[in-house]
C-alpha cells in the first residue's frame, strides 16, 4: 500500500473526468508494475442503458485502496439475456460483485408516459409483472452465480400529468414505484446474497433535477449526470469494502476540538462548547452519531494529549456528554506521542492498525499519524465544526455485509473489556483472576440462530484456530442436519458482560473415532481456559457414544503458530506429522479435568 | 481559445499544439462518440456556456465547436 501511495497520487480527483485521465494513467503504469495491488475483485455491469465511465471511475476508486478491479460491463440493453442464459459471458466471467441497474423508465416501456392510458386494473397488473420479472432475474442470478449482487432500486418519477392530484389516483403512477421498490427490497430482506441499494435516495440526496443532464441523455443515453459517478461509486465502494475485508472496525477520537468545542485544560468544564447551543450542538450531534455507531457495534477509543483528570471530569460530570467512559474500550489521555498511542490501542484491543479510523481537530496530529501509521484511515475533519457530523456520516468504511448480535454489541463487548483487564492488572495469579470473573459458558448445537455467527467465525478467525476451515452459511447448515456431524458454538459471559457466540467446535463422526474437523475461539476469549471446557465437552460426548478415541488436527497458518502446542498440552499425543498438517490422538480411556470454577450449560 | 484546446488535449489525450481547425472524429482516433459528448459537456462547464442540443448536431470537427462557442459568448 505504502508503495502504491507512492507512485500514483490520488489527491485532486475531484471531478469525473479527473478519474477518466487517472484511469489511463493507472492502466499505463499497470503494464509496467502491477505490485501494488494484493487485492482483486471482478465486478460485473449489468444495465439498460449507456453506463459509460462507471467502469473507469469505480477503477480508480478500487485502486486507491489497493484494489485490483476487473469489469465486465454488459451490452447495451441486455440484462435480460445475460441473466437468462446461463452460458452467457456474465456467467463465463464468473463475478464477484453483479451491479443490477435498470432504470424505470426502461422498465416501464411506453407506459412510463402512457401509465394513466390504462384502466386501474391494468396498472395494477402491469406493475405485478414488473415486480415478478425483477424478483425472476434476479433468483435467476443466485441460482448461477454465487456473487453479491447489488440491485439499484428505482429513482421514484417526480412528476405527473396529475400534478396536485397525484396521489388521490388509485393505482396511482408514483405510488405503484414506490410500491415496487417496497415489495423488492422486502422479497430479499433476509437474503444474504442481494442487496437493495437505494438509488432513489441516492438521487433524492443529491437532488432529482441534478442527477439527469437531458443533453447527455438524449445525445448519448446517459441516464445519470456524469457529475455523479464519483458519488455513485462511493455507494458502491461501501459493498466492496467488507467484500474484500476492508470494513473498519474501530474509531479512535481526540478530545478538544474533537468530542467537545474549546480545550478542557484552558477553558474548564463550563467554558467547554457542548450542549444545546449554536457552538455547542455540533458536538453534540456528533456524539450522538458516534453512540448509534457504537451500539452497532463500532468499537470506540481515545487518543488524546490532557491531564487525566482533567478530562475524566468532563465524562463524569458535564450534562451533555453522550458519550461516557463505559463507552471506551481504550482511552489514552496522557502527554504521550499520538503514535505510540496509536500503536498501544491497536495492540491493546487486539485488532489491525488497518481497522482505525482517526478524527483529530489538529492538523499536525493527523499529518504525523497519516506519515507514521499510513494503514490507519485518517479523517481530514473540517475546520468548521457544523460540518463535523455530516464528515462522520459520510464514512463507509464501517459496513458488512450481514450482521450478527455479536456485531451489534462488539462496541460494548470491547468496553466490557477494558474493565476485565483493570481487574486482571490488581490480580497477579491467573486462576484467581478467571474465578472472579464468574464465567457461565453456554454450549449449544447449531441452529437456526446460531448458523450465521458459526460461519462468520469459520470465515474470519485465525489465531485460535486448528485447521482455519472457511465454511459459508449454507455448508454449516448443511453439517447440522447430517448426523455424522456435529456442530456445536460455544458463547461466554461473565460478570463484566456477554462476549456472545465466541467459539466453534466441528466434529466429523466416524465408526470408531471422532474427528475435530475445526476448533477455534474467537480472540478475545483466549486465555480464558474455554478451550478446556470445550475439549472437556468433546471427550464428554465421546464416551457416551462409546467412541474410543479423538483425533485432533492442526495446519498451521501463519497467524496460528502461538496456538501450535494446544493438543500437546491438552495430552493428544502425535500421530502422524506431515509438511503441513499434524494430526493428534487422545485415548478417551484417559480422564480429563476442565476447570471447576466455570459455569457449564450444555443446550 | 486556448482554452478549448487545453480542453480536448485533456479527453483526447492529444498534444495541445497537433489540434487545427480540421482537426475532428475522422482524423483523431480518440475522439469517439462518448468523448464527444465529454467534450461537449466539459466546455460548458469550464466557459459558463450553453450548446443548444441542435448545435451539438452541427458539429463536425474543432473548427465548428469554436464557431459554436464565439457565437455564445458573442450573444453574452
Amino acid at each position: 500500500m505504502n508503495n502504491l501511495k507512492d507512485n500514483i497520487l490520488f489527491t485532486q480527483l475531484n471531478r469525473t473526468i479527473d478519474y477518466f485521465n487517472k484511469y489511463k494513467q493507472i492502466r499505463q503504469e499497470l503494464k509496467k508494475n502491477r505490485a501494488p495491488y494484493d487485492k482483486k475483485i471482478k465486478i460485473a455491469v449489468l444495465s439498460s442503458f449507456t453506463i459509460k465511465g462507471l467502469k473507469e471511475v469505480l477503477f480508480v476508486k478500487c485502486a486507491e485502496l489497493g484494489i485490483l478491479s476487473e469489469f465486465y460491463i454488459a451490452d447495451y440493453n441486455q440484462y435480460s439475456q445475460e441473466i437468462l442464459n446461463i452460458k452467457s459471458k456474465l456467467y463465463e466471467f464468473n463475478p464477484d460483485l453483479i451491479i443490477l441497474f435498470v432504470d424505470i423508465q426502461d422498465l416501464m416501456g411506453k407506459y412510463y408516459f402512457e401509465f394513466y392510458q390504462l384502466s386501474e386494473h391494468q396498472r395494477n397488473k402491469l406493475i405485478n409483472e414488473k415486480l415478478t420479472l425483477m424478483k425472476k432475474l434476479i433468483y435467476k442470478l443466485t441460482e448461477n452465480s454465487s456473487a453479491k449482487i447489488i440491485l439499484n432500486n428505482f429513482k421514484i418519477p417526480s412528476f405527473s400529468p396529475f400534478g396536485i392530484l397525484e396521489n388521490k389516483q388509485k393505482a396511482g403512477f408514483i405510488e405503484n414505484i414506490q410500491k415496487l421498490n417496497f415489495d423488492i427490497t422486502k422479497e430479499f430482506k433476509n437474503n444474504s446474497q442481494v442487496f437493495i441499494f437505494d438509488y432513489d435516495c441516492f438521487c433524492g440526496k443529491f437532488g432529482k433535477d441534478n442527477v439527469v443532464d437531458y443533453k447527455l441523455y438524449y445525445l448519448g443515453d446517459i441516464k445519470l449526470n456524469l457529475d455523479y459517478l464519483p458519488q455513485l461509486c462511493d455507494c458502491y465502494l461501501s459493498y466492496i469494502k467488507p467484500l474484500i475485508s476492508l470494513t473498519r472496525k474501530c474509531i479512535v477520537l481526540d478530545l478538544d476540538n474533537t468530542l467537545w468545542g474549546g480545550i478542557i485544560g484552558e477553558d474548564g468544564i463550563e467554558g467547554i462548547h457542548l450542549g444545546p447551543t449554536p457552538e455547542g450542538r455540533p458536538f453534540l450531534e456528533f456524539q450522538k452519531y458516534l453512540l448509534s455507531l457504537f451500539n452497532r457495534g463500532v468499537i470506540l477509543a481515545i487518543n488524546s494529549n490532557n491531564n487525566l483528570n482533567d478530562a475524566l471530569a468532563v465524562f463524569k460530570k458535564h450534562p451533555y456528554m453522550v458519550l461516557k467512559e463505559e463507552h471506551f474500550a481504550t482511552m489514552k489521555i496522557n502527554w504521550n506521542d499520538k503514535i505510540s498511542n496509536m500503536k498501544n490501542i491497536a495492540q491493546e484491543i487486539n485488532i489491525g492498525l488497518d481497522s482505525i479510523v482517526f478524527f483529530d481537530d489538529d492538523k499536525f496530529n493527523r499529518e504525523i499519524i497519516k506519515d507514521a501509521l499510513p494503514e490507519v484511515l485518517v479523517i481530514d475533519l473540517p475546520s468548521d465544526t457544523s460540518l463535523y457530523l455530516k464528515t462522520l456520516m459520510q464514512i463507509n468504511d464501517f459496513n458488512i455485509l450481514q450482521i450478527t448480535d455479536e456485531d451489534k454489541r462488539k462496541g460494548k463487548i470491547y468496553a466490557d473489556q477494558r474493565r476485565r483487564e483493570t481487574l486482571k492488572e490488581s490480580i497477579v495469579d491467573i486462576t484467581k483472576y478467571l474465578k472472579t470473573l464468574e464465567m457461565i459458558v453456554t454450549i449449544k448445537k447449531a441452529d437456526f440462530f446460531n448458523i450465521p455467527r458459526i460461519s462468520q467465525l469459520t470465515m474470519k478467525t485465525n489465531q485460535f484456530n486448528m485447521t482455519t476451515r472457511r465454511y459459508s452459511e449454507e455448508k454449516i447448515k448443511e453439517f447440522s442436519v447430517d448426523k455424522n456431524y456435529l456442530v456445536v458454538s460455544v458463547k461466554v459471559e461473565d460478570k463484566f458482560g456477554d462476549n456472545g457466540i465466541s467459539g466453534v467446535v466441528i466434529i466429523k463422526k466416524k465408526k470408531a473415532e471422532w474427528n475435530i474437523d475445526t476448533f477455534l475461539l474467537s480472540c478475545r476469549i483466549i486465555g480464558r481456559k474455554v478451550d478446556e471446557i470445550l475439549l472437556d465437552y468433546i471427550i464428554d460426548q465421546a464416551k457416551k457414544a462409546k467412541i474410543k478415541a479423538i483425533v485432533g488436527e492442526f495446519i498451521p497458518t501463519k497467524k496460528n503458530l502461538s496456538n501450535r502446542g494446544f493438543y500437546k498440552n491438552n495430552h493428544f499425543v502425535l500421530a502422524k506429522k506431515e509438511k503441513n498438517r499434524e494430526i493428534w490422538k487422545y485415548d478417551t480411556n484417559l480422564e480429563y479435568s476442565a476447570p471447576d470454577f466455570i459455569k457449564v450449560v450444555k443446550k | 481559445m486556448d482554452k478549448l484546446k487545453e480542453i480536448l488535449s485533456k479527453i483526447l489525450e492529444i498534444d495541445k499544439n497537433k489540434i487545427n481547425d480540421q482537426s475532428s472524429p475522422d482524423n483523431i482516433e480518440s475522439w469517439d462518440s462518448f468523448n464527444h459528448l465529454l467534450i461537449i459537456s466539459e466546455i460548458e462547464k469550464e466557459l459558463g456556456v450553453q450548446i443548444d442540443i441542435g448545435e451539438v448536431g452541427e458539429i463536425r470537427n474543432f473548427g465548428d465547436i469554436k464557431r459554436a462557442v464565439l457565437k455564445k459568448l458573442k450573444n453574452e
